[in-house]
């Protein structure tokens, strides 16, 4: 039983580029989520019942087929309808709207659970209801929903290990090339369960600390 | 009849894949959670070293991609430990392990849920702490725990589809096999999708049935 | 002016406005009392659309208030104040009192902020402008409700028991800026439950008892032995007050 981890040494520039392109995908599939998922929960939350059920449709089946199985749809499937996009876009959109559902299910919460006062404070001063969601709802549902939208991102970075299947180079992928390249499955594996851990870590803090920033303002000042 | 084109018998190789995730669940879902409330046990009665460690194992399992735990049983372990080690004992062990750390966390919240005035009283009564646990904390801590857990449990049968990916021939692993021979993408992993969102509202369904039934029977209604 | 005709109000099976004919004109402080229940508050939010009519019509100067585009030219000329202030938590004092006058009025922001100054200058909030309103007590959080409805320079000014959430001190505040404004002669509808307020300020007083409207007569008049008081519910409602 011999544990080497200095064989990882020379391959720490190739892990930190894959660790790059992770963030890459995280990022923008935490933006693609958060939108897919307002427009969702503002469907979910509106007087349409067709509207209502379409995305309720949506949310059932992204959160009960496996993320592996939605990815190969896209990737397998758009290339026959003609749409032919690289591994990391594909990857990118399955993230999104799987990442979606579950934003949604997090914004819908928070839009409910703004006081409606404030929302017929707004209606009566005559402000449209576009304006109404724009200025008013969504800024102080999303404020709300920091917390719970970061362990949407959490969950998005885990799950980004799933891309690899795809032939996308991002952390778990260049793993992989590391381990062909030197042999030792359990130091590299080891080593990247160790990186995910803090880099989710390191996420649930900055979280935190969005959280407060953004809400210090709507705290209650302590006399 | 061509190669290429879907015949019956590959009804019966979806369903056989389907089987080889719902047995893999099963097991490793019962071994997980008695290994994670076990887990749980530890820490409610404060063992020394084992409490902190069980918490460690826990977290580092959590907040890691369960593709890279596969990856470290299935392509590390044989290296460091000279043993053989099959892509479905892998995916075993794996998935228990990973069941085991989320049970942890419920179980520990459900058990914490229970007023210490309730557990004080009792002891006071002269209950030794696994009375106390067996009688007081245990039935309500149940109750708290069970809707927590039924969610795990859709979830966690959703994550065996990455076993595919170590060479366990599931229902993803035949997927990709339909994929190749027939190259109709979309009705393979539509027909792929649909059998595991049927399974998982199976599990769904079930659980919350037993939730019904675990409630009516037992006097406790919840806070 | 305002014509409430004959308006009908129920909330499933419980009647709350059972016929309610009322006119404001323009310049009238008129002040609508009386118990928990009757119907008070539903009568002013049917007249900002907040609710919606069973029956009867509402008219605000030539437009009725039940016809989606009328209601909002309608909701243009009337400012409403909360008895929870409703201020928009993520926004500044000043964005609070800004949003209306840019966005429906189409006002340039620095026309908008610069009345908004003198506004809260008015009532005396005047360095508390980048607040917000999380930092700021009841009183004030009120007194910045004001400044947002009179910011879109409403013609009638609609007020639900605007101090029935604040303690006698700033209470009086409030009253003060509002029996200010009164006398400058600007047309208000009060629900309140202030009985002297209402008879130092109003016009007119107004008595309703379970969706009916009891009593309808100027002030004087309202607490005049043959007047109001002769009613017996009135006299019963005032006792009442009286003895908290």
């Amino acid at each position: 039983m011999r544990l080497d981890l200095s064989v990882l040494l020379p391959h720490l520039g190739f892990l930190a580029q894959g660790a790059f392109l992770t963030a890459q995908a995280c990022a923008l599939a935490l933006v693609g989520s958060v939108i897919m998922g307002a427009f969702v929960a503002i469907a979910r939350t509106s007087s349409s019942a067709r509207l209502q059920r379409t995305s309720l449709i949506y949310v059932d089946i992204f959160r009960n087929v496996p993320f592996i199985v939605q990815l190969f749809f896209f990737y397998y499937g758009l290339p026959e309808i003609g749409i032919s996009i690289d591994a990391f876009t594909t990857g990118v959109i399955a993230l999104s709207m799987a990442g979606g559902a579950y934003a949604s299910d997090v914004i819908r919460a928070g839009i409910l659970a703004i006081d409606q006062g404030i929302i017929e404070a707004a209606e009566v001063s005559g402000l449209s209801r576009r304006v109404i969601f724009t200025r008013i709802v969504l800024p102080i549902a999303l404020r709300t929903s920091v917390r719970p939208l970061g362990s949407v991102l959490i969950n998005m970075i885990l799950t980004s290990s799933i891309l690899s299947t795809i032939t996308l180079n991002e952390l778990t992928g260049s793993a992989q090339i590391v381990v062909s390249q030197t042999y030792r499955p359990f130091e590299v594996y080891v080593v990247l369960l160790v990186v995910y851990a803090i880099l989710t870590y390191l996420v649930s803090l900055a979280i935190a600390l969005l959280h407060r920033r953004l809400n210090r303002d709507m705290r209650e000042a302590v006399a | 009849m061509r190669f290429t084109d879907f015949t019956p018998f590959d009804l019966v190789l979806l369903a056989q894949g389907l089987g080889v995730n719902v047995a893999l669940f099963l097991v490793t879902s019962l071994l997980g959670l008695v290994i994670g409330i076990g887990w749980a046990i530890v820490r409610y009665y404060h063992v020394p070293v084992l409490s902190e460690l069980v918490a460690f194992v826990s977290e580092l399992l959590k907040n890691s991609p369960v593709l890279v735990q596969l990856f470290l049983v299935f392509f590390g372990l044989p290296g460091l430990l000279h043993i053989r080690v099959t892509p479905v004992m892998a995916a075993a062990i794996t998935l228990s392990a990973n069941t085991a750390a989320f049970t942890y966390v419920i179980a520990v919240s459900a058990i914490e849920s229970i007023g210490r005035d309730q557990i004080e009283a009792a002891r006071v009564f002269g209950l030794s702490r696994w009375q106390v646990l067996r009688h007081v904390v245990l039935p309500q801590a149940a109750a708290f725990a069970v809707g927590p857990l039924v969610a795990l449990l859709v979830n966690q049968l959703q994550v065996t589809s990455l076993i595919s990916v170590i060479g366990v021939v599931d229902l993803t692993k035949i997927g990709n096999i339909l994929n190749m021979r027939t190259l109709k993408p979309f009705i393979v992993w539509t027909a792929v999708g649909l059998l595991y969102y049927l399974a998982s509202k199976l599990v769904a369904w079930l659980g919350s049935r037993f939730e019904k039934r675990l409630r009516a029977h037992s006097a406790w209604r919840g806070l | 002016m305002i014509r409430v005709e004959n308006v009908k109000k129920a909330f499933g099976h419980t009647t709350v406005l059972d016929g309610v004919d009322l006119t404001i004109e323009p310049g009238e402080v008129v002040s609508i009392l009386g118990s928990s229940g009757s119907g008070k508050s539903t009568l002013i939010r049917c007249i900002n659309g907040l609710e919606k009519l069973n029956g009867g019509r509402i008219m605000v100067d030539e437009f009725d208030v039940s016809k989606p585009k009328e209601l909002a030219e309608a909701r243009k000329r009337s400012g409403t104040v909360f008895q929870l202030f409703n201020l928009y938590p993520h926004m500044t004092v000043l964005g609070n009192i800004t949003l209306a006058p840019v966005e429906v009025l189409r006002r340039p922001r620095s026309e908008a902020e610069a009345m908004a100054r003198g506004l809260l200058e008015s009532v005396g909030l005047g360095g508390r402008a980048d607040a917000y309103p999380a930092q700021l007590s009841g009183g004030q959080r009120q007194r910045v409700g004001i400044c947002r409805a009179l910011a879109m320079q409403p013609r009638y000014l609609l007020l639900d028991e605007v101090t029935s959430a604040l303690d006698p001190e700033m209470t009086g505040e409030v009253l003060t800026i509002l029996a200010r404004l009164a006398r400058d002669g600007t047309t208000m509808l009060f629900v309140t439950h202030e009985v002297e307020f209402a008879r130092q300020i109003s016009d007119r007083i107004v008595f309703l008892d379970k969706g009916r409207l009891l009593v309808d007569l100027p002030t004087k008049a309202f607490f005049a032995a043959d007047g109001g008081m002769g009613q017996p519910r009135v006299a019963q409602f005032l006792s009442k007050m009286r003895k908290d």
